[in-house]
């Protein structure tokens, strides 16, 4: 029998029609015979016994018995649960936005977060803010995942064993009343620095209890003497905040503040808005440093130099700079900063150029130093920039509400000498990043009773009595102040997933206060701070804000204090001499990916590609090619593609010694080798594990950055290390993908880009093909602007967090299958080892959406078509996999799913009987399911976007889910409004792609092509523009806005700055240099031979 | 019936034989001896060796078999493939299958449409060839997807998203061309073996064996009138293939030439790709044919004489490949495209030793490749200017297995080298092949093999019916037509 639903009768309203008059009755004969499917009678023949339909059912069943009925293949059977009771605000389908803000190293960043039914799916910056105006950094991208993380610590556990909140904060409350007994002598807190001012109150809470307590800040990437040494040129309680806004002329001695040091976020979108349009000028940066980072490549000069002898070269500065203007005491100054060992051999021309450049702009340039420089420097540094008349212009001083810490090394000694009995950890992870030489690992061991808060399991969980899951940021309470001042509120997003607890929490309940779950300690704050009294409408504006508007800190005017800075030199140790000219330094950096080993379990992390090296799973010892040379690594001529395999050298330093991969890094130092900290973690979840290694044990507290290398050793060929590198090959190959010129070309000719290689001579483009019509009324398009442009990467993570892309691990990166949509193609000037001294460049690649898409006329099945509004789209339910497009992408930016990303293991290694070790994804069905089918990792997803299984092509959709979202609102206005056909277009700018949001200097446009007005229009309009490979005719409708760079005339470099697409610049020797038979790329009219200063991208001569 | 050759016939005097064209059947054998030698090898019984390739390349079938399951459970990703090499070994087999293909359709049909009489000894093996080397191409477009349970989306069926498959992509119209090919092919086979199997079929001494055969010589009995509908029928599907013996492989061509690939983006690759599969084809078919005709001893039907002009075939269209790679080469010179150049000069030709030095470059990452394409394809078959080359059959047999290698790299060359390395070079990388894209082409080869044991065994190697007809005894004036003729004849003319 078909089964008949009780259907409950319909109500009636209006008027009712029946089809016969049985109807109108409703007999239960009549009502019987609705619900058969057929008349009695007509399926069944009564007689036999056996009816047709039983028959039927039978045999059916008997096949799907035999299994021809797929009943193997049946989906999984899920049920929907809708709410039973609405919740507030919540919109099914509809996301919302929270404004928190991130705790950092130094201050905040505003964040505005996405929520999806109550999880938080992305992040995106706080345009209110300036520390963020939208945009953010790979680490805030990031941090998501962390949330997520399945491997995060739980549950709470006392002496191994399972614990609970009520317990803890029993023992919390007990533990508060013992050390307030003695005063707090037996007790020590080593925290991470953290700018929430309830943090600062409840520790003022608990000082007041406990006086006798150590409470000390670690952060292993900040300069040790950095604070005494800001403290003794500004005085204490100040803050050094860089205006690169105002600054025309900028020297960064060693520091990488586009990158992941200093300003971050703030400093990129400044320093970009000062270049974004050359016709208005341009500020010049000049960067001494040991190896490339964001910042050197968006140098206009750069100064390749051991770190080491960053502090000499700081000193000749300060003397040309003072010679320059006339200042004897800055010279007098430099003289007092001492440093041993011999001077090196430094560039005096180029140093007499960057600070003749300086001097002419008093008051408007701006030195800046990075970490890895001694105190005495830094000051030196400040005192170059008080005697240039910077102070107060391009570097303000604001107040610090920060509290002084003790050190680490002052905790360590407490410990040592024995008074310790209660030592909490709130995050950071000395056991595995303090100095070396503290030995912390074991001076935790001889603490009795060590509480431990962290988010993760790590390696200084070990022996802690108390092991706390903490709460991540987006799911608990608190506040910050970002670099300026401003109040941010930091409010939770969900629920802590694992039962994890806060840091304020802990505090408060130490401080001898309640055991608090709401807002309440931030409130109590936040009343404080805005006149004593609570005002709920400020404070429901500062949770939808998520700032507390005019809170930023007035800066104060104040000068370089020249008479305590020189006490300051006296006091501050020495600088350390430099590494002898034949031998080897190695300097430790922070990561771009894991910073300081933080977000080491974090899979996007770890599979994002450095940005220098594009190197990922991995951090290795970074050597310029002549110093590969010299340890005997033998550079591949060829560079045909990627490399994955790196000889292994052992690094000697400190005491300790270190194997790793030695990866050859054009642009880097002689004789220095960069190691990256915070890889080889030790107690680690899935994703972490085996990855990298540990260069902390090499770091002591006296070289904390630069090391002088006792000895340095390549082992054998016969072990080597596999590395995932995603972009092997250094050199452009004289092609003109990437363009740039000087300011001085620019001026003379704003479209010089336009008429470079190909470009200048290709006949107009005709199509055979008659394309359809694209009759929306919006076109969408994209431009990026690479003048401004540093390759931070934000992006990549943006466009992973937003689109559900997977990880695929170590090995698949190996294989070149990894999956992100945008990838940032870095290139050197020339990939000849010979020149020491490439250019670097960097090119966000995502899919053009080229209107003759050549991805669209080869697909067999029609799976990636054209949409109405210009996109090249893709339907993964239609796609079979031919992988056709791909192949005939000229950009290469179509990704394929070769495994089931989603499902399979990516992480697991398998160890077959032959042929090797290799990844659980080839064990196929018959593998484990990966960690990201976690329940968790699950949550993050975004919704509104398809996560793709395997054999399904994907690629870059220019984030069409917030296309049509908007589009959805504009509609839905346009219903209500009175003239709905006029309505329908959407408004001015109103769609911002991921990676467009992301974007810390804005160099990401995307838009409406046909609206006059959009940001998008206006940059295709710009004389800059060009596409990519114009002569296919592929109508890429991504273009990119060709880089100017603003070389010194009077530097001694200046002839070979911006000079990228000149082909002929390639050195004599290199096999790339006349390249007649390559075609005239850049050399027109003279294809035979190598022309050193001719004219270039001439093509508009002819 | 003796296999003594019979003395010449006494009509002719030794001038006049010497100067006749030399017979297609040598050794004077008449019509009995001809099926006495095919049937004998289907109805004797197999020799041991036959069990034993036989079960060699069945299981190397087998592990072809394995490998494609493995793949469809697991994923493309356990093959080598990569993001800039999205078609490897995968396509690169599939062309090679399917210019071994060509070899059979061309000699059956376009040869016997230009009467070239000299077919007949070695048609119906191409044939069969053919088919199984269009079976084996088949199976790389099909498991080659990502998602093969969705690959009927290829096919135009009308369906309720009401979405067509998209006629402008070349990799259709390869479904269409192919498709066709295989089933004209079958049928051409088919229909020749007819007189055949009924010959088998009368000759069977097994009740099951005559029934089988029975069925599928579809009750010939040899009839004039059957003779009649048979040649039509031959002569139209003849015509039939012969368009499609050019049209497949062109079309497989426009997978590369019409993508804007450098190194595919080519017009020269129709033709090209044409002359090459009979190249390729008329050396896999030799490759097969000279050890068959040394097993079962039939030097008397394939001839010295075969051989010779197959070797032509292979010099003459030899030939033309290297004059395709060379103008391959001048094309990317003259355009003047950057991009052109590389992919020939930097991508192919530059070797470590001598053009890479010459033109200063370093040495492409696949140079070996194309010098292993240019020595098998080009150089290999100049040997057969020499008669004396082509006459030495194990020296023949050498260079056809040079040949049959050069056409594999010269697919695997043209496919990855392009891909390798195209535009923007962020995006460069290599190809590494895994031991399953290895073992998979490997049991395509046991696959094949295994196809054309069983065709050896249970079906007529050489076409009875036919050779027959070009036999100098076929001919009814011939002097040594038999008496009862030669009465007839008279009384005709009485």
């Amino acid at each position: 029998m078909k089964r008949s639903f009780q259907h409950p009768p319909e109500r009636l309203n209006g008027r009712k029609y029946w089809r016969s008059l049985e109807e109108q009755a409703a007999s239960p004969e009549f009502r019987e015979w609705l619900d058969r499917e057929f008349p009695a009678g007509a399926a069944e023949m009564e007689a036999d016994g056996v009816s047709r339909r039983n028959f039927l059912q039978l045999m059916g069943a008997s096949i799907a018995l035999a299994g021809f009925g797929m009943t193997g293949c049946r989906r999984p059977e899920g049920y929907l649960k809708p709410y039973s009771n609405s919740i507030e605000w919540v919109i099914p389908g509809k996301p919302l936005l929270y404004a928190t803000a991130m705790p950092r190293r130094r201050g905040a960043m505003p964040l505005v977060v996405t929520t999806h039914e109550g999880r938080p799916t992305k992040i995106e910056g706080n345009p209110l803010h300036p520390a963020s105006n939208g945009g953010t950094d790979v680490f805030a991208q990031i941090s998501i995942l962390d949330l997520y993380d399945p491997d995060r610590a739980r549950p709470i556990r006392l002496d191994g064993q399972a614990s609970t909140a009520d317990a803890l904060v029993a023992e919390l409350a007990k533990l508060s009343q013992e050390i307030a007994a003695d005063r707090g002598a037996s007790f020590a807190v080593l925290a991470e620095e953290n700018s929430s001012p309830t943090r600062a109150r409840l520790r003022a809470e608990l000082e007041r209890r406990c006086p006798r307590l150590t409470w000390a800040e670690y952060e292993p990437l900040r300069g040790a003497d950095e604070a005494a040494a800001d403290a003794a040129a500004f005085g204490r309680r100040m803050r050094v905040r860089h205006r690169f806004a105002a600054a025309d002329v900028v020297v960064s001695v060693g520091s990488d503040f586009l990158g992941c040091d200093e300003g971050g976020v703030e400093a990129s979108r400044d320093f970009a808005g000062r270049r974004k349009d050359p016709s208005q000028g341009m500020n010049r940066l000049y960067v001494a440093e040991h190896r490339y980072t964001v910042t050197g490549g968006m140098a206009d000069h750069r100064c390749r130099l051991r770190a080491g002898h960053l502090p000499a070269f700081t000193v000749a500065l300060a003397k040309a700079v003072a010679a320059e203007i006339g200042n004897a005491d800055l010279a007098s100054f430099a003289d007092g900063v001492r440093i041993e060992g011999t001077d090196p051999a430094l560039d005096a021309a180029w140093i007499r150029g960057a600070a003749g450049d300086l001097a002419s702009a008093k008051g408007r340039s701006l030195v800046v130093a990075g970490a890895l420089l001694p105190g005495p420097v830094r000051l030196l540094v400040h005192a170059i920039n008080g005697a240039l008349g910077n102070v107060g212009r391009t570097l303000e001083l604001v107040p610090s509400e920060a509290l002084p810490a003790a050190s680490i090394a002052d905790l360590a000694a407490r410990i040592t000498s024995g008074g310790v009995k209660h030592l909490l950890l709130l995050g950071g992870n000395p056991a595995f990043n303090a100095p070396a030489d503290l030995k912390w690992a074991d001076l935790q061991k001889s603490v009795p009773n060590v509480i431990r808060l962290s988010l993760h399991e790590d390696e200084s969980c070990a022996g802690a009595r108390w092991k706390v899951p903490a709460a991540h940021y987006l799911e608990s309470w608190g506040d910050a102040l970002s670099a300026d001042g401003t109040y941010l509120p930091v409010q939770p997003m969900i629920e802590p997933l694992h039962g994890g607890v806060s840091e304020l929490q802990v505090l408060a309940v130490l401080a001898g206060l309640k055991f608090s779950t709401g807002p309440g300690l931030v409130r109590e704050t936040f009343a404080a701070r805005t006149g004593g009294t609570m005002d709920e409408t400020k404070w429901t504006a500062f949770l939808r804000d998520g700032l507390l508007r005019d809170s930023a800190a007035k800066p104060v005017p104040t000068a370089f204090n020249g008479g305590a800075a020189r006490a300051a030199l006296g006091m501050l140790p020495p600088v350390p001499a430099p590494a002898a000219d034949d031998a080897f330094e190695v300097v430790f950096v922070g990561d771009s990916k894991v910073d300081d080993g933080r977000y080491a379990n974090n899979g996007w992390a770890q599979e994002l590609p450095d940005p220098i090296t594009r190197l990922t799973w991995d951090n290795a010892a970074l050597v310029s090619p002549a110093t590969a040379q010299k340890l005997g690594i033998q550079l591949d001529k060829r560079a045909s593609g990627r490399t994955d395999t790196a000889r292994i050298v052992r690094i000697e330093a400190g005491g300790a010694a270190l194997e790793l991969p030695v990866l050859v890094s054009p642009g880097h130092a002689d004789h220095s080798i960069t190691v990256a900290l915070g890889y080889g973690r030790r107690t680690v979840g899935r994703v972490g594990a085996g990855v990298g290694f540990d260069a902390y044990p090499l770091r002591s507290a006296a070289a904390a950055f630069v090391a002088s290398v006792a000895q340095v050793e390549l082992l054998p060929e016969s072990r080597v290390h596999k590395v995932a590198v995603t972009h092997g090959h250094w050199n452009m190959e004289g092609r003109d993908l990437f363009r740039e010129g000087t300011l001085e070309e620019y001026q003379e000719n704003p479209a010089f880009a336009k008429t470079m290689g190909m470009d200048g001579h290709i006949p107009p483009n005709v199509s055979l093909y008659k394309t359809p019509t694209l009759d929306m009324p919006e076109q969408w398009g994209m431009a990026i602007d690479l003048t401004v442009c540093t390759g931070c990467s934000a992006c990549v993570v943006a466009c992973q967090a937003e689109n559900n892309i997977p990880i695929v691990g170590k090995e698949q990166v190996i294989n070149q299958r990894e999956m992100h949509w945008m990838r940032i193609d870095r290139y050197f000037a020339s990939a000849d080892p010979s020149t020491p001294d490439p250019e670097m460049v960097m090119q966000p690649v995502a899919c053009m959406h080229c209107e003759n898409a050549p991805c669209e006329t080869v697909c067999p099945v029609n799976a990636t078509v054209h949409s109405g509004d210009g996109m090249n789209v893709m339907v993964y339910n239609r796609c079979i996999g031919t992988r056709y497009c791909a192949n005939n992408c000229p950009y290469k930016v179509r990704r394929f799913n070769y495994f089931d990303y989603n499902k399979r293991d990516v992480l697991g290694k398998w160890k077959p009987p032959v042929l090797g070790e290799r990844s659980n994804l080839y064990k196929g069905p018959l593998g484990p399911l990966g960690m990201q089918t976690e329940e968790t990792l699950k949550l993050q997803k975004n919704p509104n976007v398809t996560v793709r299984m395997r054999g399904v092509m994907e690629k870059c959709t220019f984030c069409v889910q917030r296309i049509e979202s908007e589009r959805i609102t504009t509609r839905v206005k346009a219903g209500h409004s009175s003239d709905p056909a006029a309505n329908l277009r959407m408004p001015t700018d109103a769609v911002k792609t991921a990676c467009q949001q992301a974007c810390p200097s804005e160099a990401i446009v995307f838009g409406d092509l046909r609206d006059p007005e959009g940001r998008v229009a206006k940059a295709k309009n710009n004389p800059r523009d060009y596409r990519m490979l114009e002569y296919l005719n592929v109508l890429p409708r991504l273009s990119y806005l060709a880089r100017v760079r603003n070389p010194n005339p009077a530097m001694p470099d200046a002839a070979t700055k911006g000079r990228i697409n000149a082909k002929a610049h390639a050195a004599p020797g290199d096999s790339h240099g006349g390249q007649g038979e390559q075609g005239a790329n850049g050399d027109h009219g003279n294809p035979g031979g190598p022309k050193a200063d001719g004219p270039r991208g001439g093509g508009e001569k002819h | 019936m003796s296999n003594e050759p019979t003395p010449p016939p006494a009509g002719f005097r030794p001038g006049e034989l010497s100067l006749a064209r030399e017979a297609l059947v040598l050794n004077n054998r008449s019509f009995s001896w001809v099926t006495e030698k095919v049937c004998g090898i289907v109805e004797g019984p197999a020799p041991k060796w036959w069990y034993v390739a036989t079960a060699a390349s069945a299981l190397l079938a087998l592990v072809c078999f394995t490998l494609i399951g493995y793949l469809i459970s697991t994923g493309v990703g356990v093959w080598g493939l990569n993001s800039p090499v999205g078609w490897a070994w995968d396509i690169t087999n599939f062309v090679f299958w399917i210019g071994i293909g060509h070899a059979g359709t061309l000699i059956s049909a376009i040869l016997f449409l230009t009467r070239q009489r000299w077919r007949t000894s070695i048609n119906r093996a191409a044939e069969a060839m053919t088919i199984f080397a269009v079976i084996c191409a088949g199976i790389f477009p099909g498991i080659h997807v990502g998602r093969i349970w969705m690959v009927w989306f290829l096919a135009p069926v009308p369906n309720s998203n009401a979405i067509w498959p998209n006629f402008r992509s070349p990799l259709l119209w390869d479904i269409f061309a192919v498709s066709t090919y295989f089933t004209v092919s079958l049928l051409f086979w088919y229909t020749g073996m007819v007189p055949d199997l009924a010959t088998l079929r009368d000759r069977a001494t097994n009740l099951w064996k005559k029934r089988i055969y029975g069925f599928f010589a579809l009750g010939w009995r040899g009839a004039n009138r059957q003779w009649r509908h048979y040649e039509m029928a031959y002569l139209i599907l003849a015509a039939l293939s012969t368009p499609l013996v050019l049209s497949v492989h062109s079309i497989v061509s426009f997978d590369f030439a019409t993508s804007v690939i450098p190194g595919w983006h080519t017009t020269i690759f129709p033709p090209y790709f044409v002359a090459g599969a009979i190249f390729g084809g008329f050396a896999m078919v030799l490759t097969l044919m000279i050890p068959a005709r040394a097993i079962f001893k039939m030097h008397d039907l394939i001839t010295p004489r075969h051989i010779d002009v197959m070797c032509k075939i292979l010099l003459l269209t030899g030939t033309i490949v290297g004059y395709a790679y060379l103008m391959e080469l001048f094309v990317a010179f003259y355009s003047g495209n950057e991009f052109e150049r590389w992919a020939f000069l930097r991508n192919r030709v530059a070797d470590p030793f001598i053009f890479g030095p010459m033109f200063g470059v370093e040495p492409a990452p696949y140079w070996w490749a194309y010098w292993a394409m240019m020595l098998c394809n080009v150089i290999s078959p100049q040997f057969f200017w020499s008669r004396k080359m082509r006459n030495r059959v194990i020296g023949v047999w050498i260079i056809c297995m040079f040949i049959n290698c050069g056409m594999w790299f010269e697919r695997f060359v043209i496919i990855v080298t392009s891909l390798h390395r195209d535009f923007l070079p962020s995006s460069w990388g290599m190809f590494h092949p895994t031991w399953v894209d290895m073992w998979t082409f490997i049991g395509t080869f046991g696959l094949f093999m295994f196809l054309f044991l069983l065709f050896i065994k249970f079906l007529p190697m050489i076409a009875m019916a036919e050779i027959k007809g070009v036999m100098p005894q076929g001919d009814p004036h011939h002097p040594s037509a038999d008496e009862a003729e030669a009465v007839h004849l008279q009384e005709y003319r009485g």
